[in-house]
């Protein structure tokens, strides 16, 4: 897809049905910068199904656990970049992600996205298996997160669909009325 | 998609469907200036502040963020 249209679902990820445990969006802030790059500031809350029991023995408040989000669009040279980190248990993992998403050099109706992870585990002993186990989740994380945009610009293409199948409708009506009237 | 208040999201969706169509229409399309969605942003960003504070979310560094816990206050 060219990347107005990802940079455009990008911005409207959430919901969908590949990220079901990201449960609320909010902008913190936004601005377009001298240049004329726009600056976001996200959180982002998730909720991993933590099982009742021990739900009821930490209070149902402390379930979710949040993630900033800054992003940065060029609209010149055609360039989005989302960084990303938790802000939940930064005492125990660092989980650090940086995207960008740039149009294809050679097929400027593609999009090509660079994803990378930092993961770091603080002061436990399994910390390289953890963190091998984090890597692996965020590796196959990042083909759901391609199959979320496609899902979202599928869902965005049908919306204009059905404003456009409804323009037409009602601009038949009004022809055909006027075409009875001037009769 | 809600708000991290619940109070707020109804602000948010306002909001969001101002902010989409502007950066779709406008933003990408190279004409930046003006935004439409500035009194929108601001009622819905007050509520998001107050959400915040209340569930204690550790957001660090942002400027809107006021004086915290005695620390040095907040140049507006």
């Amino acid at each position: 897809h060219p990347w107005e249209t990802v940079t455009t679902a990008a911005m409207q990820k959430y919901p969908n049905p590949m990220n079901p445990s990201v449960v609320g969006v909010d902008v913190l802030d936004r601005h377009v910068d001298p240049s004329g790059k726009l600056h976001s500031h996200r959180l982002l809350s998730t909720e991993w199904g933590i099982p009742s029991i021990v739900k009821s023995l930490i209070g149902t408040c402390r379930t979710k656990t949040y993630v900033q989000e800054h992003s940065v669009v060029d609209p010149v040279t055609k360039t989005m970049e989302l960084k990303s980190s938790n802000i939940s248990f930064t005492n125990l993992v660092s989980v650090d992600e940086r995207l960008v998403y740039k149009p294809h050099p050679h097929e400027p109706d593609k999009t090509i996205l660079t994803q990378e992870a930092i993961i770091s585990v603080k002061g436990v002993s399994l910390s390289s298996y953890l963190e091998g186990l984090m890597a692996n989740t965020i590796s196959s994380n990042a083909n759901k997160g391609r199959e979320a945009l496609e899902w979202v610009i599928n869902r965005l293409n049908a919306e204009i669909e059905e404003l456009a199948a409804s323009a037409r409708g009602t601009m038949r009506n009004s022809m055909a009325a006027a075409a009875f009237v001037e009769k | 998609m809600n708000s991290v208040g619940e109070a707020c999201t109804e602000l948010k969706r306002d909001y969001d469907q101002c902010f989409n169509r502007w950066f779709a229409e406008k933003f990408l399309k190279g004409e930046s200036a003006g935004d439409p969605c500035g009194q929108l942003f601001k009622r819905y960003q007050l509520c998001v502040q107050k959400a915040i504070k209340e569930k204690d979310i550790p957001i660090e560094g942002l400027e809107f963020m006021g004086p915290r816990k005695g620390k040095t206050e907040n140049s507006s």
